[in-house]
């Protein structure tokens, strides 16, 4: 054979070496770079508590008190196959997960009768087919036939699976909107862990309802990358939505723990402590640092988790809702015409970002403004938003809607302000009559002749 | 070795016969029940398909068997050596004339269905007339909007348009018409069951016309490598009888002008994908 074996082999082998080069995308949860900037010695705990209450990626961990839909599955054991010498293992054939989620491995289980009862196992192996799970040998558990258990987060890990398939790739492993695709994206992806969405039905400080986050990723966000996912079915929308508020929750919580530290404990803060002026010494900061651990940080951790849980189980009470007091005010050229002087007049400023004719080029385009978060000025002129984006005021003659193109989306936008943006909420100042001349007028831009 | 390489070269013609005769058993054939196409339309462009394979088939196994035979007769005769030729003109001829025939004939043969198809002066005068939707490609879904009812299709957006996503609902029993557009890159307007394929390109607006020859659920997927999310760019065209057609325009139209009161008001969430799903 002139062409030669070792040619062909090579020839063969190619496509496998040059997809042996090809990247893996990050797969832990990171943290934020906030808590990254703490001492060791402040954001280890921090990042310890967190594992503890949220589990990585792969292991999911339920955290008692969350308002999520964890899916727990209750089953019992059938026969148990004991381990032999060597073996870590100890195989259980088990009754009730039939209907379970297919990929239960790495799951929490939980003893609910015998011997083991009140520990937690995790699941090594699992075969879906033959009913068998494997879970690890120690000295507590010792499973008989006939002990029941909860298995534990099936629903969150569905939708993790399908967040990961989906969405991942843009909003990044833990939510944080730094995914594989994100830095070729104009607006970047949402970063989750603030816990703030723009389009929500809800009032100006309640969070998301699911509902409104489940219809953004059905409809997805005209304008923008986020495309919209309405082939996937109600309940895996459910679930991903399920798990999105989850990585929120996770993120918020950190938030509220650094927050706690850092005016303290970040590594700037205490270079300066311990500086010449300062006249602290480090083993003084320690010292201090160690009994806030031990007295303090429990009740701030159980402090932040609890406010956040109750802000998202807040959001989806009947009344976080914005309902109208009036029914929409008629679209006529008077209603407009009351709309475009409320649009004009200085209680509402509209003109300020929007520009005089609704071209997104107001003054406050021009002029230089203050980071809520750092309170200091941006560098560049111009709107910015909550995640320091640059954010021009929208273009209201272009019929995009990025939050939803019916009254009642524009009425909400008004009425709640757009979330971590500027724009302001004006359910207070404006009566119902007001906010809905406002929106005739403006859902009529798109088709004026100026 | 030399009966060795009339065998490997005889294996692999029989091989591709066996796989392509099989393929329709395995579902490696059309979309849908593997044969029918569910648009006349598209009935008709799989007998073309299907005369092109016939004809390619026929030349395939006659030539590899005439190379079979070469191969075979040259192994066991060792004698008769090859001779240096400068060319046979009769056979010239004869091997560009009946290409150039059959090619002719197939040009000619298609060429109703290819005006019915893609020149706008053909299509169904019903539907030309009375656009159903403009389908906007972007990455990665689709964005339709329809007129309002009892109104036509107007090449800028009105204030009583509808508008939706990823589903688009089409009435059975006519033929209707979509102009197609695209906001970013190409894309490709491909419903498979119905053989329809058409590019969407940035700045055009393309009229395209089909007509599904049962009520149904069919696969609207791009067929242009549009980037990453390109795969992801499915959608569902929903073909149902005129009358559902029509319900489906007035849920529509109760939802876009939807002001946060009255009936849907209550469970506005639920009622609304109730509504999208019926
Ligand atoms: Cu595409």
């Amino acid at each position: 054979m002139r062409f030669g074996f070792s040619r062909l082999i090579l020839l063969l082998l190619f496509p496998l070496i040059s997809l042996t080069g090809c990247e893996q995308p990050q797969v832990d949860f990171v943290f934020s770079k906030k808590t990254n900037e703490l001492i060791p010695a402040a954001a280890k705990p921090v990042k310890e508590a967190l594992v503890r209450q949220f589990g990585n990626p792969f292991e999911l961990t339920q955290f008692e008190g969350l308002p999520t839909n964890f899916g727990d599955v209750e089953g019992t054991v059938k026969t148990v196959e004991a381990p032999s010498g060597e073996e870590k293992l100890i195989r259980l054939q088990v009754e009730g997960l039939q209907d379970a989620y297919n990929k239960l491995q790495g799951l929490p289980l939980e003893w609910t009768s015998g011997k083991g009862q009140g520990q937690i196992s995790r699941i090594k192996e699992y075969n879906y087919e033959t009913g068998t799970i494997a879970v690890e040998k120690t000295a507590e558990i010792d499973p008989q036939p006939g002990d029941t258990f909860l298995v534990e987060c099936t629903r969150l890990q569905f939708g993790r699976d399908l967040y990961n398939r989906h969405c991942m790739h843009c909003h990044g492993m833990s939510g944080e909107g730094t995914g594989p695709t994100s830095r070729y994206l104009n607006p970047p992806p949402r970063d989750f862990r603030l816990g703030i969405y723009k389009y929500t039905s809800t009032k100006p400080t309640a969070k998301a309802q699911k509902a409104d986050l489940e219809r953004t990723v059905k409809e997805g966000i005209a304008g923008t990358y986020m495309p919209s996912f309405k082939l996937l079915t109600d309940d895996e929308v459910a679930a991903i939505t399920n798990y999105v508020i989850w990585l929120s929750m996770r993120g918020e919580t950190e938030k509220k723990l650094v927050d706690e530290l850092f005016f303290d404990y970040s590594k700037e803060v205490v270079a300066e402590r311990t500086s010449e002026d300062g006249g602290e010494k480090p083993e003084e900061i320690q010292e201090e640092l160690k009994e806030y651990m031990e007295l303090d940080f429990p009740d701030t951790l159980e402090f932040a988790t609890s406010s956040v849980a109750d802000a998202w189980e807040e959001a989806n009470m009947e009344d976080a809702i914005v309902v109208p007091g009036t029914p929409r005010v008629p679209d006529t050229p008077e209603s407009r015409e009351r709309g475009r002087k409320l649009y004009l007049s200085d209680k509402t400023k509209c003109a300020t970002c929007h520009g005089p004719q609704g071209r997104g080029n107001g003054t406050a385009t021009q002029d230089f403004w203050t980071n809520p978060v750092t309170n200091k000025k941006y560098p560049n002129r111009g709107l910015h938003d909550i995640w320091g984006n640059q954010l021009p005021p929208r273009d209201l003659h272009r019929g995009i809607y990025r939050g939803g193109r019916r009254p009642i989306d524009v009425y909400r936008r008004m009425y709640s302000g757009i979330k971590g943006t500027p724009m302001p909420a004006f359910g207070g100042p404006l009566s119902d009559e007001e906010l809905w001349d406002l929106v005739n007028y403006v859902m009529s831009l798109p088709y004026s002749k100026n | 070795m030399g009966k060795g390489w009339c065998l490997f070269f005889l294996f692999w013609p029989v091989a591709a016969v066996v796989s392509c005769a099989m393929a329709p058993m395995v579902g490696w054939s059309f979309p849908y029940d593997n044969a029918q196409a569910a648009s006349n339309l598209g009935i008709r462009i799989d007998g073309l398909f299907y005369l092109i394979l016939i004809v390619t088939a026929i030349v395939f196994v006659g030539t590899q068997a005439v190379l079979v035979y070469a191969l075979w007769r040259g192994v066991n005769n060792r004698e008769e050596r090859a001779t240096h030729i400068h060319g046979n003109h009769k056979l010239e001829l004869i091997w560009s004339i009946i290409p150039g025939v059959i090619l002719l004939f197939l040009a000619l043969y298609q060429m109703n269905i290819w005006a019915d198809f893609r020149i706008k002066k053909f299509y169904p005068e019903v539907a030309v007339k009375d656009p159903i939707a403009e389908v906007t490609a972007r990455q990665f879904e689709w964005r339709f909007r329809y007129p309002a009812i009892g109104k036509k299709l107007q090449p800028k957006p009105q204030p009583d348009d509808l508008y939706t996503v990823n589903e688009l609902h089409v009435p059975f029993g006519r033929p209707v018409m979509i102009q197609l557009r695209s906001d970013d890159v190409q894309h490709s307007f491909f419903l498979p069951a119905l053989r329809i394929k058409q590019d969407a390109l940035p700045g055009l607006q393309i009229p395209v016309w089909f007509e599904a020859n049962k009520e149904g659920v069919y696969d609207l997927v791009c067929a242009e490598l549009c980037g990453w999310g390109h795969y992801k760019m499915k959608a569902h065209v929903i073909v149902e009888s005129e009358e559902d057609y029509q319900n489906y325009l007035k849920n529509l139209t109760q939802q876009q002008f939807y002001d946060g009161l009255g009936k849907i008001a209550a469970n506005e969430n639920d009622s609304e994908s109730e509504a999208t799903e019926k």
